[in-house]
């Protein structure tokens, strides 16, 4: 705290300056640039054909790993829930009062027409990222964080005015987690394993191709946009 | 050697992150901190899967390119780094609430203003009377609180 | 019965906790979520059946091992997910805090992650499991009732992150050297010397997994967490939470670095452990402190347990976790309301175990680390059995000092001439749960042979590492 004691922070540098050699000695040995692909191999000369998905990074994250995705989908769930307990509980109306939105800052005309005009083409934009997900980069994480920022715009602009209230967005966290989770079972019910892809994997490259890959990628567009909308609806409702 | 450049800078995140985590005294920083070696933890995990002269794994004009990079790193990182998001939230509305209890963001004030309460909350499990043989121990001691009767020992 | 439904194990638990705030608002749903951890109960007796001679494992979505993610369900995953499921439901928070709908929520999430950390068979898919159930705890402790539980959470939040960066490095580690994640296909490679996995990824993955395990310096948050948290959940997560971490690490342990190198680390952050741990708990003010800091000596002492060679480690390290997982959830679960004469009678009985007193328990799993640091020799193996024993000597001297301060408040109290204390209007039901565990406790003592050559049997499966890799990497041969 005091001046005293800040000047005598050597060790934590020393220990830091250690750590970066010990990685740095380490990360060389390392096979960098030629590392014995394994897992990534196989997955290369099946996941084309198996799954139909051109975008192999998304056979990986919907296909071969959806269970870390739908593990990763519970983060941000659980960070939502807790993120709504912590600043919720123990709150009184007071703060609420005092908001980082006061109803009388009044952001501009054009401020205010502008987020409203972007509003849904940002919708739109999310939705085609989510969509095209098996095709190219992108997906439902990168939508989902567009379609929150689209919901949150117009929130900066006039002042705490969400468009969506907080039952629809539950309800859309909700159900598409619900809805990944069931697809999921779908195959399970089949005699088949969790998770797995059903429908026909079609024509790589087509829009309507990669069997459920696709609706599962809208299910974790839309769980992904809801989650960060309660997350910014809830932190924005604060003052610190 | 563009690559090790990359490769280098992860390192370099990595240990700018922890040191930052050490070093800092405000909480807010240390939120950044831990974010930026985030940053260098998932790029290595990223360079783990990179070969050389490897392209992205996405099928174009017809065809997968025919050295193509590992997917699964890839993949592992898109999932690490939404992760990510979710705990730098959590982490941003306890330090709002930190603020809103304690009234300060500064480290060793906040720890301060904790271990005070942790004290005079957890007195009641410790109301510690004298000891009353010769052979007790001196000094504070765990005890249990005596409670009179009628009185709760909440 | 059908391997595949393992997978409904965490999928249930995480569809009751997306359902359950939509569900809040229109229909009572107090009831669900424990109702699901029954039937995932129900539903892990029926998997488990056969798994002492048969271990069974299910790859998502059908793919082959080394491209999918795999559960597998060994004996001695398949007896600790019994034990968590029945803390759970024993544990469940209760009262004015089980009322609201995110707690249930994040309830829900701990348990879908503590089962996934148990059943899964790749790392990185273990890395997002360890991370849920860590997000979970956080939303939990800071749904405390102290005034403090902002900036504890947040500590405990900072740790636990840098523990995580860790554990992510440790992973690309590993993955550049390997190409695969799978511990089965980790394990066969390793096994047929065609791998040798740098050490460096060991220690990383174990300070990042550790923090949950409550290992040597990565350990911080235990005594400010649990000092806040109601008793039932520090119950929870001090006495089966953290098994789940060390579980994690056992795994690493035997089946990718058999070395006596990695044992060596173990034992010596164990050792640490042990001595801050003890020395600590000697020292706290106050009984849930004391009991924090004495959960961070014991997890040492399993510690020291595991780094023993992988047959008798894995034994003694299972019977003084199993130990632990009966004695400290009691104890934690005594602190809900001050001492009475039945609260104290299981106090003694539970201070008597850790200790290792002959007919129970604790005795038998102490005295079998005992022996197995003596045959295990070396300067290195006695010192750690010094430092044991000092430490369970500080162990009795720390706990039958509450037991000394209860009585002479007692006598005090008659002096004065009041009757002991009344009873009426409590709420009985933590030390109601903690009797149960110490009736646990006294059936182990009393059936304490069938029950450790079963943990005998357990103990082998575990460290079978032919067996792993044949089942997790053969079963799908044959699928597209």
């Amino acid at each position: 705290m005091s001046r005293e004691q800040r000047s005598l922070e050597w060790t934590p540098l020393l220990f830091s300056g250690g750590l970066a050699f010990l990685l740095f000695t380490l990360f060389i040995a390392t096979m960098f640039g030629e590392p014995p692909m394994r897992a990534g191999a196989m997955i290369q000369q099946a996941g084309g054909v198996e799954l139909g998905a051109a975008n192999l990074v998304t056979a990986v994250v919907l296909g071969y790993r959806g269970l870390d995705t739908l593990g990763e989908l519970a983060i941000l769930f659980a960070s939502a829930t807790a993120v709504g307990l912590v600043l919720s509980t123990q709150n009184g109306e007071s703060d609420k009062q005092a908001s980082v939105f006061p109803d009388k800052i009044f952001l501009g005309e054009i401020f205010e027409s502008a987020s409203r005009l972007l509003m849904p083409l940002l919708l739109l934009l999310g939705f085609y990222i989510i969509i095209h997900g098996h095709l190219t980069p992108g997906g439902g994480f990168q939508g989902g964080v567009i379609l929150a920022i689209a919901l949150f715009l117009p929130a900066l602009a006039r002042s705490g005015e969400i468009p969506l209230n907080h039952a629809t967005i539950r309800l859309v966290e909700g159900g598409a987690g619900t809805l990944f989770i069931l697809i999921g079972l779908m195959a399970l019910m089949q005699g088949e394993s969790f998770l797995q892809p059903l429908l026909q994997p079609g024509e790589i490259g087509a829009l309507f191709s990669a069997g459920s890959l696709p609706l599962l990628y809208l299910a974790v567009g839309l769980k992904v946009g809801a989650e960060l909308a309660a997350l910014l609806v809830h932190l924005s409702g604060e003052s610190a | 050697m563009m690559e090790m450049v990359l490769y280098a800078g992860a390192v370099g995140l990595l240990v700018i992150g922890i040191a930052g985590l050490v070093l800092s005294h405000h909480l807010f920083r240390q939120v950044l901190a831990l974010v930026i070696a985030e940053a260098g933890a998932n790029l290595l995990l990223l360079l783990a899967g990179y070969r050389f002269g490897g392209e992205a794994p996405i099928w174009s004009e017809g065809s997968f390119p025919s050295v193509m990079v590992d997917p699964v790193p890839q993949a592992m990182v898109l999932t690490a780094i939404v992760i990510g998001v979710g705990i730098q939230a959590l982490a941003i509305a306890l330090l709002i609430r930190v603020r809103q209890q304690t009234g300060t963001l500064d480290r060793e004030q906040a720890v301060i203003e904790m271990r005070e309460a942790l004290d005079q909350e957890l007195g009641r499990f410790s109301t510690a009377p004298k000891p009353r043989s010769q052979y007790a121990p001196k000094g504070e001691r765990p005890l249990y609180p005596v409670v009179e009767e009628g009185q709760d020992a909440r | 019965m059908h391997a595949e439904n393992l997978a409904l194990l965490v999928a249930l638990p995480l569809l009751t906790a997306f359902l359950l705030q939509p569900l809040s608002q229109k229909f009572a749903v107090g009831w669900l979520a424990p109702l699901t951890v029954l039937v995932t109960l129900l539903l892990t007796l029926q998997l488990g059946a056969g798994v002492m001679e048969q271990p069974i494992s299910s790859v998502m979505g059908g793919f082959v091992v080394p491209m999918g993610i795999n559960f597998y369900l060994d004996g001695l995953a398949w007896l600790f997910l019994i034990a968590l499921q029945l803390s759970l439901l024993l544990l469940w928070p209760r009262g004015e805090q089980g009322q609201s709908v995110r707690v249930q929520v994040l309830m829900l999430l701990l348990t879908a992650s503590s089962i996934g950390l148990l059943l899964s068979g790749d790392l990185f898919n273990l890395y997002v499991f360890y991370e849920l159930l860590a997000v979970a705890t956080f939303g939990l402790v800071a749904a405390g009732e102290s005034r403090a539980t902002a900036i504890i959470s947040f500590r405990y939040l900072l740790l636990s992150g840098v523990g995580s960066v860790l554990a992510l490095t440790g992973i690309a580690l590993l993955y550049s050297h390997a190409g695969t994640l799978n511990l089965g296909h980790l394990a066969e490679l390793v096994a047929s010397g065609e791998l040798v996995l740098p050490l460096s990824a060991f220690l990383l993955m174990l300070l990042g997994f550790g923090v949950k395990a409550e290992l040597f310096a990565v350990n911080g948050w235990v005594p400010e967490v649990y000092a806040t948290l109601s008793p039932r959940l520090s119950a929870l997560l001090a006495g089966v939470v953290s098994k789940l971490a060390l579980i994690v690490i056992v795994r690493l342990l035997v089946l990718l670095f058999p070395t006596p190198e990695a044992s060596q680390v173990l034992l010596l952050l164990g050792v640490l452990g042990v001595l801050s741990g003890e020395l600590a708990a000697w020292r706290a003010q106050d009984l849930r402190r004391m009991l924090a800091y004495s959960s961070m000596g014991q997890l040492g002492v399993i510690f020291i347990a595991f780094s023993l060679s992988v047959e008798a480690g894995l034994l003694v390290g299972i019977m003084l976790s199993l130990h632990h997982l009966l004695v400290k959830p009691g104890l934690f679960l005594l602190t809900e309301q001050r001492f009475q004469g039945w609260s104290m009678v299981l106090f003694i009985l539970f201070a008597l175990s850790l200790v290792g007193v002959p007919p129970l328990p604790g005795f038998w799993a102490k005295f079998a680390l005992l022996t197995g640091l003596v045959s295990a020799g070396g300067w290195i193996n006695s010192t750690a059995l010094v430092v044991f024993l000092f430490a369970t000597v500080v162990e009795a001297s720390y706990l039958f000092r509450v037991v000394q301060h209860y009585h002479q408040e007692r006598e005090r109290h008659q002096e004065r001439g009041r009757a002991a204390v009344s009873v009426v209007g409590q709420d009985n039901s933590g030390v109601w749960i903690s009797t149960l565990f110490a009736t646990g406790l006294l059936l182990t003592a009393w059936q304490i042979q069938p029950i450790s050559d079963y943990l005998q049997q357990l103990a082998v499966q575990a460290g079978d590492r032919q067996q792993l890799s044949a089942i997790v990497v053969g079963v799908t041969e044959g699928r597209p």
